[in-house]
């Protein structure tokens, strides 16, 4: 009680406007959502604390990347081949038909590069080190290790979150590289193969100088830009939110697979939310050409 | 100088507040959260005060708090009231958390040794004296082979925690909290487990701590003859509240009802 009359007095010193903030302050901060983005906050700060260590913390974040990236990759590059090899094919196909041969490359920027190719990097990677991001850390939570930490003065936020938010975030960045090329490159070898084993019977006329040139004719500023903001976006939210889950475990060991399986669900939520958000911004380009063009 | 390590002043603990710790959430949240009732309380007024360099065993039976309370002291678990000093400094509610807490040299020895399980046994030991960068890489190599020699775990210095026993976990736990200097060492239960050999081997070391370093030492222990051994004050958690501190000899002796219960089988053993 005590307390709490402490803390009524600190409020009525506040001014109305002061008061308002504060409330929404703690509208937020009570919400998961609002806890994410101080856990995401606490954490980008804490790279500049007293205790930052070059050399240390280069290392952790360069293991972080390579459990995040490089361990996915395999996986990433098979799907990315097929994923590649099927949209070249029915958009080179379907286009064709419909006479609109020359908005091909356009179409595959919009498939490859700007929409899908990042968002399923990110649920692969949401998928498999997201969910192991959440298992060791809540792990770590359940045998008090998170605790020893705090005890011994080394924040966990800055020991844990901050290495996985960072290598994370890169290695997402990398691998989103990484899809989209393969995509386009091995995807258009696996074509090429198909159509010397079947003797061209879908009729493509295509080639690797047909298709770099219409993808590069198609890609604007605003896609180099995005290119580079999504994955980064995805990939802070991919480690904040699986850092967030296995923060909250309960100490009960039943509790870690539902906070891993939470863990990959939310990011898919959050990840297609934000990529909503995102494509906002296309959609302010298109508005304003149309404006030009008008 | 401030002649007490901690003192506790009417302190009050809920089974809502040693529910985890969040480190996401804002602790001064739960002061505003209406529907935070203060439900069944687990300590109710407990007073304790510990001066420097002082050792104090805290028993009682299971269930009682014990570890929880331990847990408070150490900023993992929030009190729903009182009052907490430390070396004479009151930390308020809000700012009361095990990192606030840490930076007054405080040091926890937990049950289970709480070791980092993916790393070494010298890097468990070198994790929180690189983090504070308490010295040079030499000077910190140093403290490391002291800590180690100290607990007598050199020879485990490249294995990871599954590794070892649950006693050598437990002396590596000692030894990294020993290695940060800490003015006050909470230790819970750093006795169970061990067997014979390894009990006897542990308490001077303990002891060694008190007198050589001045550590103020707080132990949480059901090992009663502990507090006998290191000729040290015994506190009991018995109905949600503790004792006055008294000598081991003092409650084998005393007619309390406390005393009679956990003192039945060392006194039928005469």
């Amino acid at each position: 009680m005590t307390m709490e009359l402490e803390q009524t007095k600190e409020q009525e010193k506040l001014t109305t406007c002061g008061r308002a903030f504060h409330k929404l302050g703690l509208f937020l901060m009570k919400r998961s959502f609002g806890q994410q983005v101080g856990l995401f906050l606490r954490a980008i700060s804490s790279i500049f604390s007293e205790s930052r260590s070059f050399k240390t913390d280069s290392r952790n974040i360069i293991l972080q990347t390579f459990f995040t990236g490089v361990e996915i990759f395999p996986v990433l590059f098979v799907v990315a081949t097929l994923f590649g090899a099927i949209v070249i094919v029915e958009i080179m196909t379907m286009m064709g038909k419909v006479g609109f041969s020359d908005v091909v490359g356009s179409l595959m920027v919009v498939v490859i590069i700007r929409e899908l190719g990042p968002i399923l990097t990110a649920f692969l990677i949401a998928g498999r080190s997201g969910s192991s991001l959440t298992t060791y850390v809540g792990s770590m939570v359940i045998d008090s290790e998170v605790d020893a930490l705090a005890t011994m003065g080394v924040d966990p936020i800055r020991y844990l979150v901050m290495p996985g938010l960072i290598g994370g975030t890169i290695a997402t960045f990398i691998m989103t590289m990484i899809f989209s090329g393969s995509a386009i490159g091995a995807g258009y070898l696996v074509i090429k193969t198909l159509i010397v084993i079947t003797g061209n019977a879908l009729n493509l006329q295509l080639t690797w100088d047909y298709l770099t040139t219409e993808i590069l004719k198609a890609l604007s500023m605003t896609d180099f830009i995005f290119v580079v903001i999504k994955p980064i976006v995805f990939g802070c939210i991919i480690t904040t939110n699986a850092c967030y889950q296995a923060m909250n475990i309960p100490r009960d060991i039943r509790q870690v697979p539902k906070a891993t399986g939470k863990s990959v669900i939310k990011s898919f939520f959050y990840i297609v939310c934000a990529d909503v958000v995102l494509s906002m911004f296309y959609f302010l380009d298109y508005v304003n050409e149309i404006s030009k063009i008008i | 100088m401030n002649n007490e390590a901690l003192r506790i002043e009417n302190l009050h603990l809920s089974y809502k507040g040693l529910a985890g710790t969040t480190f996401s959430k804002p602790r001064a949240l739960d002061y505003f959260d209406k529907n935070c009732d203060i439900d069944k309380e687990l300590i109710c007024g407990a007073n304790l005060i510990l001066k420097r360099g002082e050792t104090l065993c805290i028993g009682g039976p299971s269930g009682q708090g014990k570890s929880a309370l331990l847990r408070v002291i150490a900023g993992l678990a929030r009190p729903s009231a009182g009052r907490l000093y430390y070396f004479g400094e009151h930390i308020p509610a809000e700012r009361q958390t095990a990192l606030e807490i840490a930076k007054r040299q405080v040091g926890l020895v937990f049950q289970n040794g709480a070791l980092i399980s993916n790393l070494r046994v010298r890097d468990n030991i070198a994790l929180p004296l690189r983090y504070h960068k308490k010295g040079s890489p030499k000077e910190i190599e140093e403290k490391i082979n002291m800590a180690m020699d100290l607990m007598r775990v050199r020879d485990c210095a490249t294995m990871f925690p599954h590794q070892l026993s649950v006693g050598m976990q437990k002396r590596v736990a000692i030894a990294r909290s020993w290695a940060m200097d800490p003015e006050l060492l909470l230790m819970d239960e750093p006795t169970a487990g061990l067997d014979n050999y390894n009990r006897r081997n542990l308490l001077p070391l303990i002891d060694n701590m008190r007198t050589l370093f001045k550590t103020s030492i707080i132990i949480i222990t059901h090992d009663l003859m502990i507090a006998k051994e290191l000729n040290c004050n015994l506190v009991f958690l018995y109905n949600k509240t503790l004792t006055e501190p008294h000598s081991f000899d003092y409650w084998q002796n005393a007619d309390t009802a406390i005393s009679r219960e956990l003192f039945r089988d060392l006194r039928n053993s005469g």
